[in-house]
């Protein structure tokens, strides 16, 4: 047992046409026992820009801290909120940081950048980025999930389509895993609007 | 050999003087002003004792409020004349004249720019003496520029840290006494100069809502109604001593920030060239929320308090 699977919990983002989505599960585990079933992963790092951090639920928690740090840092010394793009890269530096004592995490982000074009990446759990133009899965259930988006994400959906879409795909693919589901979030991200939403899911 | 205690920083004079710390304070008080004005509002409880903390083991806390209530105390004193009254009552009117609608608490600061030129470009950034330390804290500045980045980058920092630790705010005297404890340092251990800078530190926690602070190169700090650091501070402080009412509010707080600047600065003009101004309030949920004034803003404002000067086509 890999200490990644621990917790368990999976996370999605996609690309739609001028607006991004990005979901999580809610379970946290102990290997196969489920512990809670309100363990949200995604947290916003801008008003435009959200992370998801599946993996070990404590380090989920080191991580978030550590990067709200920077994030505030690089606002109040730069004056101007953090771009999704160079928020990407920040979250990669602050992984290899800790090389060869790494944070058990595989980050998705998702945001709109200040030309109004979406942005997604993701990244393993040294940093390695990994920039797409569709869609980034991560998590206990990613194979899963690289199936559900690669048969039902298309081009250009609208938000609402798009929320269908990631809500689709997360649903099915964590109902194919034993460690993660137990309900959902799911984030649009739109130029001036943003909606969270719970999705019920199959609560066994 | 005259100079023998001046070079040491730590080492005291026989008159038991630091002579580098008060060289540090002479030099601060050349550098612009800065003002700061905290405005309680009308409901002036700050200064009475910190707000009851919430305690889900404390028995029957609202009983014991209400059984606790003390007579209330209005009666004016019967040595007050009538005029006197009167005068107060007009006065009471112009302001609510002047600044209608309910008045607002928060902390105002007020700051001088001093170097300005025709060819100097203006600043990036929204300011080059008022700076945002913390979601919670604003700073004012007066002394050596390059030093105050610095420690305003380490106060950041340190907020920042405890924010990542304890997942809350830092209490704002905490962070005041932590750079003060920097500060404080460099008049002790040898080698160095101490920091040329005197800090106002603006701002908002749970435990004593709002609060100023004033911290000088020695790391010694105050907390203060109103007060005022840098060149002519004596004049401005007097100022506020006539003009700050415990229940002044935010609006006309801003005004007499403006007003005792245009009387302690030199220049005979007043704009956003040469001022710099930021707010720190809290919004409906209890938030604090730090505001540093576009130029734009400071223009606009100036204009309403009636301190902008036309530009003179004579003036040379």
């Amino acid at each position: 047992m890999s200490i990644m699977e621990l917790n368990g919990g999976s996370c999605v983002a996609m690309v739609g046409k001028g607006c991004v989505a990005i979901a999580c599960d809610l379970r946290l585990g102990n290997q196969a026992l489920t512990i809670a079933c309100n363990h949200e992963k995604v947290f916003a790092a801008t008003e435009r820009t959200y992370y998801g951090l599946p993996g070990l639920a404590s380090d989920t928690i080191t991580v978030r801290d550590k990067l709200r740090q920077r994030v505030n840092l690089y606002a109040m010394k730069e004056e101007r909120t953090i771009e999704p793009e160079t928020f990407a890269h920040l979250v990669s530096s602050t992984l290899y940081e800790r090389r060869f004592g790494p944070y058990f995490i595989e980050p998705v982000i998702a945001g709109i950048n200040v030309k109004d074009e979406p942005f997604i990446a993701a990244m393993d759990l040294i940093g390695c980025l990994n920039f797409a133009k569709d869609f980034v899965v991560s998590g206990t259930a990613s194979e899963k999930l690289f199936g559900m988006a690669e048969s039902l994400w298309e081009p250009d959906l609208e938000a609402e389509d798009l929320f269908e879409t990631i809500s689709q795909t997360l649903l099915n693919a964590v109902d194919r895993d034993a460690y993660s589901g137990w309900g959902a979030v799911v984030w649009v991200i739109e130029k001036d609007k943003v909606t969270k939403r719970w999705l019920k899911a199959r609560m066994d | 050999m005259s100079r023998r205690y001046d070079s040491r920083t730590t080492i005291f004079s026989p008159e038991g003087r630091l002579y580098q710390v008060e060289y540090a304070l002479e030099s601060i008080s050349h550098a612009g002003t800065v003002v700061g004005i905290l405005a309680p509002g009308p409901s002036a409880t700050p200064f009475v004792s910190a707000p009851e903390v919430s305690d889900a083991m404390a028995v029957d806390s609202e009983g014991a409020a209400a059984s606790s209530s003390t007579p209330a105390a209005g009666s004016s004193t019967p040595a007050q004349s009538a005029a006197a009254k009167k005068k107060e009552e007009e006065a009471k009117a112009e302001r609510e004249k002047k600044y209608p609608g309910p008045q607002r608490a928060g902390i105002v600061l007020a700051a001088e720019k001093k170097v300005t030129s025709k060819l100097l470009e203006k600043e990036k950034g929204s300011s080059e003496k008022l700076f945002l330390v913390n979601g919670n804290v604003i700073s004012g500045v007066a002394g050596y520029n390059a030093d105050a980045n610095s420690l305003v980058s380490y106060a950041r920092n340190a907020a920042q840290s405890h924010l990542s630790t304890y997942n809350e705010d830092m209490p704002v005297e905490q962070l005041v006494q932590k750079v003060c404890d920097l500060k404080q340092g460099y008049t002790q251990f040898g080698g160095l100069r101490p920091f040329g800078v005197s800090f106002l530190f603006a701002g908002h926690d749970p435990h004593h809502a709002f609060q100023l602070y004033a911290s000088d190169p020695s790391g010694n700090y105050s907390g203060w109604k109103a007060t005022c650091i840098g060149a002519n501070n004596s004049t401005a402080q007097s100022l506020l001593r006539q003009d700050y009412r415990d229940d002044i509010g935010l609006d006309e707080s801003l005004g007499l920030a403006l007003k005792v600047l245009s009387k302690t600065m030199d220049s005979t003009t007043l704009d956003s060239e040469k001022l710099e101004l930021s707010t720190l309030t809290i919004d409906e949920a209890g938030r604090p929320v730090a505001h540093i004034f576009k130029p734009a803003e400071i223009d606009a404002l100036l204009e309403k308090e009636g301190l902008k000067k036309a530009p003179e086509e004579t003036s040379a």
